[in-house]
């Protein structure tokens, strides 16, 4: 290993002994426990996150009839699924699913700040915060799609839907083809948060790489 | 609707200068020590040792200072070292811990 990397290994063990200290400081305290940061950090990783937006969309998928109810009352919808409390919106503001077609792509924008439906999506990617993206893709949509790898034929409508504090919008993507045979899970395996924001398609078969 | 700590603690970090490295839409950590840090100090706000935003501001804090001595890209940047940093602080300024036992922490 060349010589200077060395300095940040070190580091990182350092950090990594700090924390240690500072857990067994906590627990010798009995401020925390051996299990409470496992416990906390279980929320996000297995009840929080755009996992549970692509289990909304592969039910869409399946079922037409959901679908529609998904579109219409999107609350409700959801609150059929057996997803974690919350999901439906919390302090007032509201979801509003918005489903691709042929003939109509649908993004997701936020032109006055980063309203986003993070229990559906997760986290916000760093760029959907950025004033350059929002201001552009409202004025330019089309552009903006084909830079981030989305190419639309011109014959395709594309509807830009702001997010704002009463409600944040999701797109349900359309259902890649050559996915008939398909389990809910696996449909769900091919919904990404970028999918949901209407910047990709779901992936297609084969595609997949996580 | 309830909205769980968890969910309110992350929502007020989001777009800020705070906010935690994420990929594809989730919290990501490096490694354990960063996973570790993140949630004690949440655990921490959660259970009332200190208030979360209190916390917020050491981190905005603890992160000016380093910006304002070190180039914008350099690259032994570490957002968690920060936020482990600053999560010293809260203890210290919370009494949670003594300023001595931080210090004795800062020797391994």
């Amino acid at each position: 290993m060349n010589e200077r990397f060395s300095y940040p290994a070190d580091r990182e063990a350092r950090n990594a002994a700090r924390v240690k200290a500072l857990e067994s400081l906590l627990i010798e305290k009995g401020i925390i426990t051996s299990g409470t940061v496992d416990k906390i950090l279980g929320y996000f990783e297995t009840q929080m996150g755009p996992f549970n937006g692509a289990k909304i969309v592969a039910r869409a998928w399946v079922d037409p009839a959901f679908k529609e109810k998904l579109v219409a009352d999107t609350p409700a919808a959801i609150a059929e699924l057996d997803l974690p409390t919350g999901m439906a919106g919390a302090e007032g503001e509201h979801m509003q699913a918005v489903a691709n077609t042929p003939k109509v792509h649908n993004l997701v924008v936020c032109t006055l700040c980063s309203c986003y439906p993070w229990p559906v999506l997760g986290l916000p990617p760093y760029w959907y915060k950025d004033p350059t993206f929002r201001a552009r893709a409202v004025r330019e949509p089309r552009a903006v799609l084909k830079e981030l790898g989305l190419e639309l034929d011109p014959s395709v409508e594309i509807k830009i839907w702001d997010s704002s504090a009463q409600i944040r919008w999701f797109v349900i993507p359309e259902r890649p083809t050559g996915t008939d045979g398909m389990s809910e899970a696996e449909l769900a395996s091919l919904v990404t948060p970028e999918a949901m924001m209407g910047v990709a398609r779901a992936m297609a078969l084969g595609a997949k790489t996580a | 609707m309830q909205t769980r700590f968890e969910h309110f603690a992350l929502a007020s970090m989001m777009g800020e200068k705070d906010s935690p490295p994420r990929f594809n839409g989730r919290v990501c950590f490096a490694s354990e020590w960063e996973r570790q840090a993140f949630g004690i100090a949440l655990a921490l706000a959660k259970t009332g040792y200190f208030e979360w935003e209190d916390f917020r501001q050491l981190l905005i804090q603890t992160i000016g200072e380093w910006q304002r001595t070190h180039a914008l890209d350099d690259p032994s940047w570490s957002y968690y070292e920060q936020w482990l940093r600053a999560l010293e602080r809260a203890l210290v300024q919370a009494q949670v811990a003594s300023p001595a036992e931080i210090d004795s922490l800062l020797s391994h």
